[in-house]
């Protein structure tokens, strides 16, 4: 029986994988075909695509400021990390002849589109490898050879790759894609339990964009606890009905049984969890002693961090973007200015710690709110953040398939991304339109992701994070 | 130290018949453009009454020269004080810079201790007086008030006074400032004469003293260093039909040392400095080192400033340096020792390289 029921799975996954390459390369072709229209299809000029942040023609002209020996934070047009501009910046200048300009650039978030999908992949074997054996320690392993499992990390793989949001900020010329790489990354590391991977993951997450900062909590969790789990309560119940089975079973037996896999559950090692610290520090020493090498001519760290950190903590760029904070701070007065930056940052810190709690035994799943959150909430979002949760949704998708509102929320995201061009060529280059038109997108843009929110996490945390987030609503609203 | 260059030029004359004068201030305005001095850092006073005048047979066209080859009002000449604005006591307060507050900037004198100024005035004067259109006086005590203002003030770091009108060498005979120099067409008792009569445009066109220091300019561009005293010694009292006398001492330096283009052109001393330009915060780790010129002599007020600021750099210098002693020192290594490479951007660049490799190793290490 077992084995008629294996070689149909065995063929199915086999016919999986040979299509999983083809619709890589397929996607790779796709960016490939975009990238040789004309001037990316002025992709990169879009807010939605290409922040302060991410510009790839900031990026440009930090690295000519660096050239003309001045510091490349001159003029407050440059934010990112200089070894961005050690990596990207002679890319941006070289032309090849015959071919469109920044080919070179686009080849490599390419390749860090691919890179990532890769990484996803196997992220998501490593998961379902732990989800199956934790099936097993309860003893409900034939539920998922039965079942027509499709990998998820193929899938999600897939999901990555062909999400518009995706192929728009790759061509976009976006840095996204690379701190979108170091994410994924420090997931995988984390997944595969390889302290140094994650760590250099999460040390260059950091650096290039302050956020991922607060990933450090799953990625401890998943070192500890081991990849995602499901509840200690679910263990405890099974063990329980053994125990009323076999009630005329060996007492001692039965004892022992318990208590030997109470301890194989309930254990946070310690030891990697150290070993991944250890690299942590190693990889930011490193990467500190590089930055300071190469701005030390100019202004030294101190104005790095201004401009990098501070710029994205003190948000003082009010360009318009597919975020809310740039139209409540052309609003506010200077004098409540830094309470409601504190305000503003203080969201997301105040939801870390409710959420760790709760989801403590699924440090993945942990690790992919506190994404979605993060890009939510960020002070400069574009849509190569919301890719990067998009496409981490195929990981759980099993586990997220009775996730109520999925129809709305799906023609929600293609009615943003419609109408926010739309509302951005009224305003400003048509004149007929003012920001209402613009903001009104990008308030659509945000409630959108709130309801995707908590439409990922059920309980009572629901209604915690729905007073919040109407809470915050209402102060943009004012 | 010597760190720019401005000139007044005045013409005190109205009227048809005092055409000459308004050429002589026009040619030496061109003079001063071509070697160098920008029209912000030039404050030129004329009447300006020429150019469009009714006899002027060439409209919109003033020459200097009979052979009318050089129009001196064709290229973008900025007058500064036109028409009545040019009297004693507007230039009484651009050389000592007391304007009321509504004056702009362009028509203030805005030097520095650094400036060196040219002052050249033309018209009609006479013992110890200079006429400003036909209705006011400036005096010789008047102008050596202004200077001594000027002095007091910092206004300059040297001024040069060029006259040209009849015994002009009068007109600076009450200077008791130090760092002045004066040269008159002619001395007491004797007139400055024109130089020829344009039959064409039916008055005299130039000043013999103004033609030959012309001509001795028309020779030059903006690189020579001919010196001051060739231009004093190149002055013919036959053909000038006037001595032309000048006071130097006031004047510390040798004329021979002096180049003309101190004064009627901007040309710089530069500095050589071996390291690329580097911002002020970067003072901990040894800014690049100014050397002085040593040829040039720097006076008291020079020396006094540079000085205070070198004392302000000292104290931050040993704070910051007691207290990140030890890092400090890790730190100076490590550039020093990147220093041996090319650029630091190289540097970097390997580093980043490396970072790859490192990650694979450990990662294989660790699995």
């Amino acid at each position: 029986m077992s084995t008629k029921t294996e070689t149909p799975v065995k063929k199915k996954n086999q016919k999986k994988i040979q299509c999983f390459w083809s619709w890589v390369i397929g996607s790779v072709i796709l960016r490939l075909i975009i990238i040789y229209f004309p001037k990316n299809l002025n992709l990169s000029s879009r807010p939605e695509v290409s922040t302060p942040l991410t510009s790839i023609r900031r990026l440009a002209e930090g690295y000519w400021l660096k050239q003309s020996s001045m510091s490349p934070y001159a003029g407050s047009m440059y934010h990112g990390s200089p070894l961005l501009l050690t990596l990207l910046g002679p890319l941006t200048v070289k032309r090849i002849e015959g071919q469109p300009d920044h080919l070179l650039c686009s080849l490599v978030f390419v390749i860090a589109d691919v890179v990532t999908a890769m990484l996803i992949c196997a992220a998501g074997k490593k998961l379902q490898a732990a989800y199956s054996s934790s099936l097993q320690s309860i003893g409900l392993h034939h539920l998922s050879e039965d079942s027509d499992i499709l990998p998820s990390g193929d899938f999600a793989a897939l999901l990555y790759l062909w999400n518009p949001f995706t192929i728009v900020a790759c061509v976009g010329l976006s840095t996204s894609a690379i701190e979108n790489l170091m994410v994924v990354v420090t997931l995988y590391g984390a997944c595969a339990r390889l302290a140094p991977l994650a760590a250099f993951g999460w040390v260059m997450a950091t650096h290039l964009s302050l956020y991922p900062a607060i990933l450090i909590i799953p990625v401890i969790l998943l070192f500890g606890y081991g990849p995602d789990a499901p509840p200690r309560k679910l263990f405890r119940q099974r063990t329980n009905l053994e125990v009323d089975d076999s009630a005329s079973g060996d007492r001692s037996c039965l004892e022992d049984e318990l208590v030997n896999e109470k301890r194989m559950l309930n254990v946070f090692s310690w030891r990697p969890v150290v070993l991944f610290l250890f690299w942590a520090l190693l990889w930011s020493s490193y990467v500190l002693v590089l930055c300071g090498i190469y701005v030390q001519q100019h202004s030294g760290l101190q104005e790095m961090f201004k401009s990098t950190y501070g710029f994205i903590l003190t948000i003082q760029d009010l360009s318009p973007n597919i975020g809310v904070f740039w139209y409540f701070f052309a609003e506010v007065f200077d004098f409540f200015r830094s309470f409601f930056l504190i305000v503003f940052h203080g969201n997301i810190l105040l939801m870390i710690l409710p959420l760790a709690l709760r989801l403590n035994h699924r440090p993945c799943f942990l690790a992919f709110v506190y994404i979605v959150l993060s890009s939510m909430l960020k002070s400069y979002p574009s849509v190569g953040d919301s890719a990067l949760y998009l496409g981490l949704l195929g990981l759980f998708a099993y586990e997220l398939k009775d996730m109520q509102f999925s129809f709305f929320l799906f023609s929600g995201y293609v009615g943003v991304s419609l109408l926010s061009p739309v509302m951005h060529n009224l305003w400003i280059w048509r004149g007929t339109g003012n920001a209402n038109f613009y903001f009104a997108t990008a308030i659509g843009y945000a409630c959108l992701q709130v309801l995707y929110l908590f439409s990922l996490i059920s309980g009572p945390l629901l209604v915690l994070i729905l007073l919040l987030s109407l809470f915050s609503l209402l102060l943009f609203l004012n | 130290m010597h760190t720019n260059n401005w000139a007044v030029l005045v013409c005190t004359s109205r009227f048809w018949f005092n055409y000459r004068h308004m050429a002589n201030t026009l040619s030496l305005y061109r003079t001063v453009k071509r070697l160098g001095i920008p029209d912000e850092r030039i404050i030129l006073m004329l009447a300006d009454d020429m150019a469009c005048n009714a006899r002027n047979k060439y409209p919109a066209q003033v020459f200097n020269n009979e052979n009318h080859r050089l129009n001196l009002y064709g290229d973008n000449v900025e007058v500064d004080y036109r028409g009545y604005e040019v009297n004693v006591e507007n230039f009484m307060r651009v050389l000592t810079g007391r304007h009321e507050n509504a004056v702009p900037r362009s028509k203030r004198l805005l030097s520095d201790e650094g400036s060196h100024i040219l002052l050249y005035m033309t018209g009609h004067g006479g013992d110890e007086f200079l006429k400003f259109q036909d209705s006011e006086e400036l005096q010789s005590h008047d102008l050596a008030d202004v200077v001594k203002q000027m002095k007091e003030k910092h206004r300059f770091k040297e001024l040069l006074i060029m006259v040209d009108t009849c015994q002009a060498s009068t007109l600076f005979s009450q200077l008791h400032s130090p760092g002045v120099l004066a040269i008159g067409s002619s001395m007491k008792g004797q007139n400055s004469y024109s130089h020829h009569l344009d039959p064409d445009v039916g008055v005299s066109v130039v000043d013999r003293f103004t033609f030959y220091t012309l001509a001795f300019f028309e020779r030059l561009n903006i690189y020579d260093n001919a010196s001051l005293s060739s231009l004093f010694n190149s002055y013919n009292p036959n053909l000038l039909m006037s001595t032309a006398y000048y006071r130097m001492d006031l004047y510390q330096r040798h004329l021979e040392e002096v180049p003309v283009t101190n004064f009627f052109g901007s040309v710089m001393e530069t500095i050589h400095t071996d390291s690329a330009y580097r911002s002020q915060s970067n003072k901990k780790f040894g800014g690049p080192e100014i050397k002085m010129p040593l040829d040039q002599s720097i006076s008291d007020n020079d020396r006094r400033i540079l000085r205070n600021s070198v004392d302000e750099d000292q104290p931050n210098k040993l704070s910051t340096e007691e207290n990140f002693h030890g890092v400090g020192q890790l730190w100076n290594t490590i550039i020093s020792k990147v220093n041996t490479f090319e650029s630091a951007d190289t540097f970097v660049c390997y580093g980043l390289g490396s970072m790859v490799p490192l990650l694979i190793i450990s990662v294989w290490l660790s699995s």
